[in-house]
């Protein structure tokens, strides 16, 4: 790495893609990239590595995404100056586009003749076809539902529009002036990182741009390595649970992480099958910046200045067995996978918290919801559809900070809807929108509050939504002795007769004067809470967030005239400690405790692998049989009886004995 | 008439001083003293002392002091303002503590948000509620107001905010508030939400009316010491602040609403720039003012700066129209350092204490500075006018190991970090320009602030801009300022879900006009104004739409027989800055303004009476610029050359309070009101 080039190529790249993406979000014309900035656009090299990679607009999630993917399904040989490639296909691609959504075009830069490197720009599309408005429903069980998919072919030959690729795509979209529309947008953003990167090496030469390529990547990479070389050897895993569209549906997620050195393996063998609900993803073979989100999070919040771009994923490697949930196999549903991602977020971080010294960070509420009312507009009398606001709750307290107040690390992205712009624009009257007292997990560092939102409809009638809810029956789990966190809960009409606790918001339809109160999930707490600064909980008292019974129960202070009395509080706290059990790595609440007393890991992880041996068609009602069954037993199943009662249902099913595929 | 421009920066004050004389005599004094932080008052008397020693004012003859202030914006930053208490609706106690949930960094696991400039226990919520339409769904409940205040009294607490929700349609309640404390409890100051700004968004105006009262105090504080400075040594001047927007207000109205200087501290500057702008005939300008600690671009198109309403002060928005800056973070203290083997500059700064290594003041650390100055830019013995001598054997053991690291010669190493701080500077240029969807090429840079002319040229050739433009004076660009703005207001009005009619359009805009009308008259100086503008705004959107687009209304466009040529001006500005439009979908309108502009008597440009005589070229140097050394540089006198002569570059241009380099590949130019004009080529 040449130390000045480098940092001077680092920068004039990154300007190249930041100013790209700024042209992409002004010229855009839907919604998703308008409001939740849902798009993004980036630099690869001519081997189809992201060397360059915006921050400042657009999505971080995706930063450094192998687009090998593209070159093989065309072929590098057939790219010719003035093609752009479409694709919206996550089967084709092998998970380089991560649900039909988001579709990708691609720009292959040529210089004298040769390729020189590839634009990226994808958007996602507000609306593909399918079933419902948007393309996107979690209860959808296939990808014929969700709307138009296309493998990768040339929307533009040698600056031709292939108008017939186009109209096809177009006549199955709602809104295929819009669509058209981004587009357009993410073509000039393309074509001006064409004309910036031509620019650059008129200025450089060639030679310098593509050593530059390598060495910025070299540069993130040794960031990454850096901080992996910190986190001590071995073998740590983790298990979680994805909550379904029906309320008894969880779907299991198993991470293994192994350290070795400056190298991290993230292994998901053990993950459930996929499920007929759009939460499948597909991870691929190359590792996908989607899937490794946790990791990156910690990588950048160590070395927030290392370059972005595919350098940072080089030392960290992905596998899981195809079929599974997160790594489906045609034609799974995928439009809502950001729920199940979430959740393996939640996982890895939970290996994390073993490997790193001291731990990182309690779970999260994890979960992003977004609420959406379909009401008649007060202005226009036409039905309209609104998103409300995105939700998700309180932060899971970190190894030296409390969590964040509202919102989890995991999506600090999310930006509120003012409650003045909602109540101008909808018939939707915000009754509360604020923390909720007493909510917070106790801890040495504890967590963010729940967060409230309660909306009375004050029109006719209103249709709700909310996608994204999840963590309604398991606590987001607390670290170090800290506490579990709280679930959430939808209560319709609180304090009415006909009040009554919905779980998660599917379709809820709302008369005139019906209240929704949404109490989001909070994460964990962080570390003793015997060992929290008095002081502190002080504050949390002071501030009406905590109330002195739970700051006496949960922190063992002992309030004097004014305010806390330390030294009560230090003879107090000593017989607490003296007298309780010793505090659990992972505190997970009652709900999952249950589960894992008859589910103990190594049988869980036994029923996802053995399920998975069986052909796609049998895995859902076997999974769904078995665990039925067992469950009912309510005492703790062994790998024996597992054994003995997937035999019995495949043969039940099936008509075999044995499984039908691995032979 | 006695027009003085006062800035307060970190290091200097900077002083500009015109009168208006019979005939043409414009002539433009300008100094600097250094700044006196923490009491910045001190450094305005001793400035104002070294003024009054110079002239001898007329009886009666009137003096108008503008001055730009930073006082609020620095008790902001460092949160030194006063513990405060709010009232809000029930149901919101968490205003300012959710904000909008969004934060700063999203890929940092331990990220945290600013804290609240209320406590939480000071955040009373209180029983009222207004709908969308301003009517009021539940009444609101003053016992409880009073009941509130009172608590906060007892706390100690001396100021007040009110932020009920929809306050901006309907401030009934707000006042109701107000006015129930004035009565019942006393000794309280109020800052109401509907009053400092009424914008729709909780949050934002919620925030904007918090940050006025938390200024205040300090606010009230310095003024009041300016004041009674003024009152003894020039009984007839009026004293006005510069505000956020570019314009100034009266000091009684500052200390009413001091929110409004919250981001006067470059806007200032680029007052000047307009103006400069209007004289060189030259309506599409980029400013870039760089000082010790950071650098400042904006944009000025078609003759007026560009106007932001997504702006921040420390990490808090800003909703108001404001004059758009975007910091760009680099100054000349921004320190280079080895990042394991890559060079790096900045974000870190040596500040203005202990400075560059080569203040000699302490600092160890290799800034830009010492770069410039290893490079031949500087010279050490014309630092700021000689004030500040600068030592080349500190530069050069600063430099010394980023030297090692990269194998190199000190000056070698020395243009890297420039390079690498030229690079910097293009990742936030370019996306900032692209943001308007604007080409490098089509503008002209203004380059002001101490380190500007050293390093804008660099930065100018780098992205392709094609001309640049220094003032005379650079350093005291800002102060200028002051010398040629107006009595500037802003007024709002929240149009949203209402139906529009071209009769509410003009109604509304009646009203706002009359707003301002008024404001202008509580300015303290309607005998002076040499005339008023009014401009007109809409922010509309397509439905459907998440954003707005701010469109500027002729008044033809309002005259009309219906909202049609409103709507054309709407597409018309959203194809411009969008790149597509739909005539046929319909339009939105979320908020109306208007800006009152009211004139006063400002220098009329005069051609330089060049005296000429000084020796052009002092010295012949060594620069390394662009990874070569050019021998024998000529140094010129920016004194000794006359208009209309050109200077060759590589080369390098000092005089008093600046040092111009004029990169290879530009030709500068003196021009006729004795800027220098560098352009491309030959």
């Amino acid at each position: 790495m040449d130390p000045v080039r480098t940092s001077v190529m680092n920068n004039r790249f990154t300007a190249i893609v930041e100013e790209a993406s700024t042209i992409l979000y002004r010229t855009a014309h839907t919604t998703f990239v308008k409001m939740v900035q849902d798009y993004q656009c980036a630099l690869a090299t001519a081997d189809g590595d992201i060397f360059a990679f915006p921050s400042q607009s657009g999505v971080n999630v995706l930063i450094g995404l192998p687009l090998q993917a593209i070159l093989e399904q065309i072929g590098k040989e057939n790219l010719e100056p003035g093609d752009v490639i479409i694709t919206n296909d996550p089967f084709a691609t092998d998970g380089l586009v991560t649900h039909i959504m988001d579709v990708n075009l691609f720009l292959p830069i040529f210089r004298d003749g040769k390729l020189l490197a590839l634009a990226w720009a994808f958007v996602h599309a507000s609306d593909v076809g399918g079933a419902v408005p948007g393309s996107i429903s979690p209860s959808f069980t296939e990808v014929f539902q969700e709307g138009i998919r296309i493998r990768p072919v040339k929307l533009y030959r040698r600056g031709e529009l292939n108008t017939d690729v186009i109209n096809l795509f177009l006549d199955n979209c709602r809104i295929p002036d819009e669509v058209w529309g981004d587009f357009k947008a993410m073509l000039s953003a393309m074509n001006n990182m064409e004309r910036r990167l031509n620019q650059l090496c008129d200025r450089y030469g060639v030679a310098d741009i593509q050593t530059g390529m390598q060495e910025v990547m070299e540069y993130a990479d040794e960031k990454a390595r850096s901080v992996i070389a910190t986190i001590p050897d071995g073998t740590y895993s983790f298990s979680d649970y994805l909550e379904g569209i029906e309320e008894d549906q969880f779907t299991y997620i198993k991470t293994t992480m192994r350290i070795d050195g400056d190298q991290v393996e993230l292994d998901f063998t053990g993950t459930d099958p996929q499920i007929p609900a759009a939460y499948n993803f597909i991870i691929g073979d190359r590792t996908h910046p989607y899937v490794v989100l946790a990791i990156t999070f910690y990588i950048l919040s160590i070395e927030p200045d290392s370059p972005k771009n595919a350098g940072l994923l080089r030392p960290i490697h992905t596998k899981a067995p195809r079929g599974t949930v997160i790594n489906a196999d045609f034609p799974a549903a995928m439009g809502a996978r950001a729920v199940s991602s979430t959740r393996l977020f939640d996982t890895i971080i939970g290996c994390l918290n073993q490997a790193i010294p001291g731990g990182l960070i309690a779970a999260g509420a994890g979960m992003a919801g977004i609420v959406v009312v379909n009401a008649r507009d007060p202005l226009t009398g036409k039905d309209r559809v609104s998103v409300i606001n995105p939700i998700c709750g309180g932060g899971g307290a970190r190894s030296f900070i409390d969590g964040l107040e509202g919102v989890d690390a995991r999506f600090c992205s999310l930006k509120s809807v003012p409650t003045e712009a909602i109540e101008v624009e909808t018939v939707m009257l915000m009754r509360e929108y604020r923390l909720l007292p007493d909510t917070q997990a106790a801890g040495r560092w504890r967590s963010g509050s729940v967060l409230v939102m309660e909306l009375e409809n004050t029109g006719l009638s209103a249709t709700m939504t909310a996608r994204g809810l999840n963590r309604f029956h398991f606590r987001p789990w607390g670290v170090n002795g800290g506490a579990a966190g709280r679930v959430g809960e939808v209560i319709v009409n609180p304090g009415k007769p006909d009040e009554r606790s919905i779980g998660k918001i599917k379709i809820l339809k709302l008369k005139r004067g019906d209240v929704v109160r949404m109490i989001t999930p909070t994460g964990g707490g962080f570390g003793d809470p015997l060992e929290r600064d008095p002081d502190l909980v002080m504050k949390d008292v002071l501030t009406g967030l905590l109330s002195r019974d739970k700051a006496e129960q949960d922190y063992g202070v002992v309030f004097g005239k004014n305010g806390i009395d330390e030294q009560a509080t230090e003879v107090n706290r000593a017989e607490v400690s003296a007298s309780r059990a010793s505090l659990p790595d992972f505190a997970f609440g009652p709900e999952r405790e249950a589960c894992d007393h008859i589910w103990p890991d190594d049988v869980r992880t036994l029923l996802s692998t053995e399920v998975l041996r069986h052909e796609p068609g049998v895995r859902q009602p076997l999974m769904a049989a078995v665990q039925t069954r067992l469950s009912a037993k309510d005492e703790a199943v062994d790998r024996s009886t597992l054994e003995n009662t997937l035999a019995e249902e495949v043969e039940r099913l099936t008509g075999n004995s044995a499984p039908t595929t691995d032979t | 008439m006695l027009r003085i421009g006062i800035d307060i920066g970190g290091t200097f004050t900077d002083f500009a001083v015109w009168r208006r004389g019979a005939g043409n005599d414009t002539a433009i004094k300008s100094f600097k003293v250094s700044s006196s932080p923490p009491n910045f008052a001190e450094a305005v008397r001793e400035g104002l002392e070294e003024l009054l020693a110079d002239v001898t004012l007329e009886p009666d003859e009137p003096v108008f002091v503008m001055h730009g202030t930073t006082v609020s914006t620095n008790s902001v930053i460092e949160r030194s303002g006063p513990r405060l208490a709010m009232l809000t609706t029930k149901g919101f106690k968490d205003l300012l503590e959710l904000q909008r949930l969004r934060l700063k960094v999203p890929t940092n696991l331990f990220s945290i948000r600013t804290s609240s400039l209320v406590p939480r226990e000071l955040v009373f919520e209180i029983d009222e509620r207004l709908l969308s339409d301003g009517s009021e769904r539940q009444l609101i409940d003053l016992d409880q107001v009073v009941a509130a205040a009172t608590a906060a009294k007892s706390d100690g607490i001396r100021s007040l905010a009110i932020c009920f929700l929809h306050g901006y349609r309907n401030p009934g309640h707000e006042q109701a508030a107000r006015d129930a404390i004035a009565e019942s409890v006393g000794g309280l100051d109020v800052s109401l939400s509907s009053e400092v700004w009424p914008q729709l968004g909780e949050y934002e105006r919620a925030i904007t009316c918090v940050l006025n009262a938390y200024v205040k105090d300090r606010m009230d504080t310095y003024l009041g010491e300016i004041e009674a400075y003024l009152r003894e040594r020039l009984p007839a001047s009026r004293l006005f602040i510069t505000k956020s927007n570019g314009g100034v207000m009266a000091a009684r109205e500052a200390r009413d609403f001091p929110v409004h200087t919250l981001l006067s501290g470059p806007a200032s500057g680029v007052t000047a720039a307009r103006f400069l702008g209007e004289m060189l005939d030259e309506p599409d300008l980029l400013t870039m003012d760089m000082g010790g600690t950071s650098t400042d671009l904006s944009l000025i198109r078609g003759g007026a700066p560009m106007v932001s309403t997504d702006s921040e002060v420390g990490e808090f928005p800003l909703m108001m129209p404001v004059t758009g800056i975007e910091a760009i973070g680099a100054g000349g203290g921004s320190i280079a350092w080895m990042d394991g083997t890559v060079l790096r500059v900045g974000p870190k700064s040596a500040g203005a204490r202990p400075g560059p290594a080569c203040y000699g003041q302490g600092g160890t650390a290799p800034t830009l500075t010492d770069a410039y100055l290893l490079c031949g830019y500087l010279n050490p013995d014309h630092f700021l006018g000689g004030r500040m001598p600068l030592r080349r054997d500190l530069a050069e053991a600063a430099m010394r190991p980023i030297a090692e690291a990269l194998a190199m010669d000190t000056t070698a190493a020395a243009e890297s970090c420039v390079a690498v701080a030229t690079s910097n500077m293009v990742v936030r240029l370019l996306p900032y320009l692209a943001r308007v969807g604007i080409d490098p090429p089509e503008l002209i840079l203004v380059l002001y602030g101490g380190a500007g002319a050293v390093h804008g040229p660099l930065l100018a050739s780098e992205v392709g801009i094609e001309r640049i433009v220094i003032p005379r004076t650079p350093s005291v660009f800002c102060a200028y300022g002051g010398l040629v703005c107006g009595l500037v207001h802003d007024t709002v009005r929240t149009v949203h879900g209402q139906a529009m009619s071209l009769d509410v359009l003009k109604r509304t805009f009646a009203e706002l006009e009359s707003e301002g009308r008024e404001w202008l008259a509580r300015q303290d100086c309607e005998s002076y104004l040499t005339g008023d503008e009014i401009e007109r705004s809409a922010e509309m959107r397509y439905r459907g739409q998440s954003f707005q687009t701010s469109v500027p209304l002729s008044p033809q466009a309002i005259a009309g027989k219906d909202l049609s040529a409103v709507e054309a001006d709407f597409h018309t500005e959203h194809e411009r800055l969008y790149s597509h439009a739909d005539p046929s979908a319909p339009v939105e309108y979320i908020e109306l303004r208007t800006r009152i502009l009211g004139a006063l008597d400002t220098p009329r440009p005069s051609k330089v009476d060049w005296t000429g005589g000084n020796d052009e070229v002092t010295e012949h140097k060594a620069l390394r610029l662009d990874g070569a050394t050019f021998d024998d540089c000529a140094v010129y006198q920016r004194d000794g050359l006359e208009p209309g002569r050109r200077v060759t570059g590589p080369a390098v241009i000092e005089q008093p309070d600046a040092t111009v380099l004029v990169p290879d590949g530009f030709v500068a130019k003196v021009a006729a009101y004795g800027d220098l004009i560098l352009t491309r080529g030959t």
